[in-house]
């Protein structure tokens, strides 16, 4: 047999017998990878997206707004179009600043573009359902027409006017929904609008009949599509009353939806990953002794420290690349929901090689992490010491015993089984703390002030970039939480087995049941409450950092209220696995222990 | 006897371990009377069930039938809460393998049962001082159970069994991992014991420390065989067998 042959029965082998710890280590690195995966994406999907609407709608590289109307700053624009760098032009056209009511009363403000029948040349909508424009009817912006719940046949109301709704169509030459205005009304401030497309005639019929706000736009096209920045400084003093704005800043307001949703992700992960680290790191060393033996076993047999260090990480490292693909293919499903929250953009997007390599090296890192400490000892212990190695010894700690000492029970054996791992312990109160601190993101998120996308600021249209938000870090929560009540679980199980010939004497000298289960799980409980309190100023510094300026911290009885969630969440979790460990019979456990 | 007089009181126990026809009794229909201040050794080879019957005197297992009494209580209907608050009062046991606390020191070993008895840490430690000053463990209290010798060791364990003051010492084959040094140590301080009054119940396949008893029971296929109520003093037949008479 030869030796890959052998490294990979070995590994398979050693998997069957511990499903639950395969099982684990797969879920941790599938979660972080494909979050990661995630946030790594969105600037790519989000440019990939853009591109291919700009191609399909035949984006301008440049659009020009003017906040003024009449002879001057038609002759102003015009101008622009005799600039021997611009190849193609469209418009000037009108841009009527209106309100939109939909049949069931939601409004918002609408941007109208003043458009021929037939599209010309340079940005020509795509129609993805109805017809284009066509007198007395208006053409609806995907996006806009989504968050409306507004579809073709509907009417709607513009500045008084119902309109039935003749299509829905997706531009590059503006931003996604709710940056359509590009421009406020006389070249100020925008406020949240939508699009809409009517003919020129309706257009100039709607902002005359009430006196309504108007900027006229030209769109450009460039000999270079890159050289937008150069026409700009070009033009800058003949276009002060003008704004051109380049199709790279389009694309870059495009990204303003998922400013935050790159931080949740990317943070996300690695607050992730860091869980599956500790999670698996702590299954590992609860079988250490065990791999320990199993490499003496080997080494007797004549296998090299070399084949056994192989033995070992290739049944981490196969799982966690199982895991990264398994990430990488939910990353791939879900990228365009996580990265086009709105309908504005067409087109699809996979994931490129340097995001696929990143969560690889994510992936083998968790499983490198987790198993480097056991591997390690397993090549460097004598064959002979590892055949008879015994559990983990304990420090003698005469002072923590001492003060154990003077308290109950389940205390005393809480403290003392602390004690006996305190590294345990110190994972267990970063698993905890790591919880926490997305808990109060979380709550953070919720307490910020958000203006709705309807008319005033009205959340009758709900904010989509603070819903996106929210939803996605809901996600990470749960999925953190997730990884926190296995690592939970595993934690309390792995003290229990490891204290287990301590806790049977302790029976045996009169400890109940009882005293056993609450002290395991006060074991945990100590620790987690540690966590909970750093996790709570960690998650407000943290999101200090990041968070806008003016951002709204939660109400402290409400981070109060989640972190001692938290502490009760764990004392419940420990519980059960307490409560099954206590019940193991004394005598079977002290038998075993004697053999 | 009154059930109260005895120490320990066994009626037709019975243990049986596995099911259908790997169904093994290790105890089979046992009756017992232990009296308060006898010492009584339990002999038999491996496997008769002599170690499942010191379990079910302790109330570490459960029996599959009869009665056990232990300081004229019932014990085999109790909830293994009640058994822990028994055994703390009650019973106190040596293993073979002595099974301590490795991390806690010699000291600290022998006041855990006060502790979990809620005495409190003063009264525990001053406890525990005078036990391993009697085990003439003084000079090592403050030692790890890994810095002594096998015979120490159990000697800390005898000190531990005694921190509650209990009724009746189980020892499961006290000497079974000591050399003949410790043995006669074990044995010294087991005559001590029967000396003070202490009841005892030695599991044990070393005939010198069956030959200290008061009364020596023979075990075979879970079943007592033999009930001998030995002459002379344990003092006598101890010194007898170390060589310090005449």
């Amino acid at each position: 047999m030869g030796p890959t042959v052998l490294v990979v029965r070995l590994a398979l082998a050693d998997m069957r017998r511990h499903k639950i710890q395969a099982a684990m280590l797969l879920l941790a690195v599938t979660v972080a990878t494909a979050t990661m995966t995630l946030g790594l994406s969105l600037r790519g999907v989000n440019d990939a997206l853009y591109e291919q609407t700009r191609a399909a709608t035949a984006g301008p590289d440049l659009v020009a707004l003017s906040g003024e109307t009449g002879p001057a700053a038609t002759s102003a624009l015009a101008s622009l179009a005799d600039d021997p760098e611009v190849t193609a032009h469209h418009g000037p056209y009108r841009i009527v600043y209106a309100d939109l009511t939909t049949r069931d009363s939601t409004s918002s403000p609408v941007v109208v573009h003043g458009f021929a029948e037939t599209p010309g040349a340079l940005n020509r909508p795509l129609v993805t359902s109805g017809h284009w424009v066509r007198p007395g009817g208006t053409v609806l912006e995907r996006g806009f027409a989504t968050a409306l719940g507004a579809g073709v046949g509907d009417h709607v109301t513009i500045a008084g006017r119902s309109y039935p709704v003749v299509g829905i169509a997706v531009t590059a030459a503006t931003s996604i929904y709710p940056w359509a205005a590009q421009i406020g009304p006389y070249g100020g401030p925008s406020d949240y609008t939508g699009l809409a497309w009517m003919t020129r005639a309706d257009a100039r019929a709607l902002a005359s009949s009430r006196d309504l706000p108007v900027t006229t736009a030209l769109d450009l096209k460039l000999r270079d599509p890159d050289a937008t920045g150069a026409f700009i400084d070009a033009h800058r003093a003949s276009t002060l009353r003008m704004n051109l704005r380049s199709w790279q800043s389009t694309a870059e307001q495009d990204m303003v939806i998922l400013r935050n949703t790159q931080p949740i992700l990317v943070i996300g992960s690695w607050l992730l990953g860091f869980l599956a680290v500790t999670g698996v790191a702590a299954l590992a060393a609860g079988r250490a002794v065990e791999q320990t033996r199993r490499a003496g076993l080997l080494k007797a047999v004549g296998a090299t420290p070399g084949l056994i260090a192989t033995v070992l990480l290739t049944e981490y490292l196969a799982l966690a690349l199982i895991g990264d693909a398994l990430g990488l293919v939910i990353a791939r499903l879900t990228v365009p929901a996580a990265a086009s929250p709105t309908a504005s953009r067409i087109g699809a997007a996979g994931l490129t090689g340097p995001t696929v390599a990143a969560a690889t090296v994510l992936a083998v890192a968790v499983a490198v992490l987790s198993t480097l400490r056991p591997t390690l000892r397993a090549m460097r212990t004598a064959t002979v010491t590892a055949l008879t190695t015994t559990a983990h010894q304990p420090r003698h700690r005469p002072r923590l015993t001492a003060l154990s000492a003077l308290l109950p029970t389940p205390l005393l054996l809480g403290l003392r089984l602390t004690a006996r791992r305190p590294g345990r312990a110190v994972l267990q109160a970063c698993s905890t703390a790591t919880t926490v601190t997305a808990i109060v993101a979380l709550l953070t998120l919720h307490a910020q002030p958000e203006r709705g996308y309807g008319l005033d600021g009205s959340s009758v249209l709900p904010n989509l970039r603070g819903e996106h938000d929210r939803g996605l870090m809901l996600a990470v929560t749960a999925l953190l939480i997730a990884l926190a009540v296995v690592n939970t679980l595993t934690f309390t199980w792995t003290t229990a087995m490891e204290a287990r010939a301590n806790m049977a004497i302790a029976r045996t000298l009169g400890a109940t049941p009882g005293q056993i289960t609450a002290g395991l799980s006060l074991a945990q409980l100590l620790p987690a409450l540690l966590g909970a309190a750093i996790g709570t100023p960690l998650g407000a510094g943290l999101l200090s950092l990041l968070a806008a300026p003016n951002a709204v911290e939660p109400p402290s009885s409400r981070l109060l209220a989640a972190a001692l969630a938290t502490v009760l969440a764990t004392a419940a979790l420990t519980a059960l696995p307490a409560r099954l460990a206590a019940r193991v019979p004394v005598a079977q456990t002290l038998s075993a222990e004697t053999a | 006897m009154n059930v109260s007089d005895a120490a320990v009181r066994v009626r037709g126990l019975v243990k049986t371990h596995g099911r259908g026809q790997s169904r093994v009794r290790a105890v089979d229909e046992v009756d017992l009377e232990v009296p308060r201040g006898q010492t009584l050794a339990v002999m038999g080879p491996s496997g008769c069930g002599k170690s499942t019957l010191l379990h079910l005197l302790g109330g570490l297992e459960r029996p599959t039938g009869g009665e056990v009494w232990v300081a004229g209580r019932r014990i085999d209907t109790l909830s293994e809460r009640a058994l822990a608050r028994m055994r703390r009062r009650s019973v106190g046991f040596v293993f073979q393998a002595f099974h301590l606390v490795e991390e806690l020191s010699a000291a600290e070993n022998v006041e855990l049962p006060a502790l979990l008895a809620g005495r409190s840490r003063r009264q525990a430690r001053r406890r525990a001082n005078l036990l391993l000053e009697r085990v003439g463990l003084a000079a090592r209290a403050r030692h790890l159970p890994s810095q002594l010798s096998g015979g120490q060791r159990q000697r800390v364990a005898v000190a531990r069994a005694l921190a509650n003051d209990p009724l009746v010492v189980l020892a499961d084959e006290p000497t079974g991992n000591l050399d003949t040094t410790a043995s006669l140590d074990m044995l010294r301080i087991f005559e001590d014991l029967r000396a003070a009054g202490q009841t005892l119940i030695i599991v044990t396949h070393d005939e010198r420390v069956a030959a200290t008893a008061d009364r020596l029971v023979s075990m075979r296929d879970g079943m007592f065989v033999d009930d001998t109520r030995l002459a002379g003093t344990g003092a006598g037949r101890l010194g007898g067998l170390i060589g310090l008479e005449g």
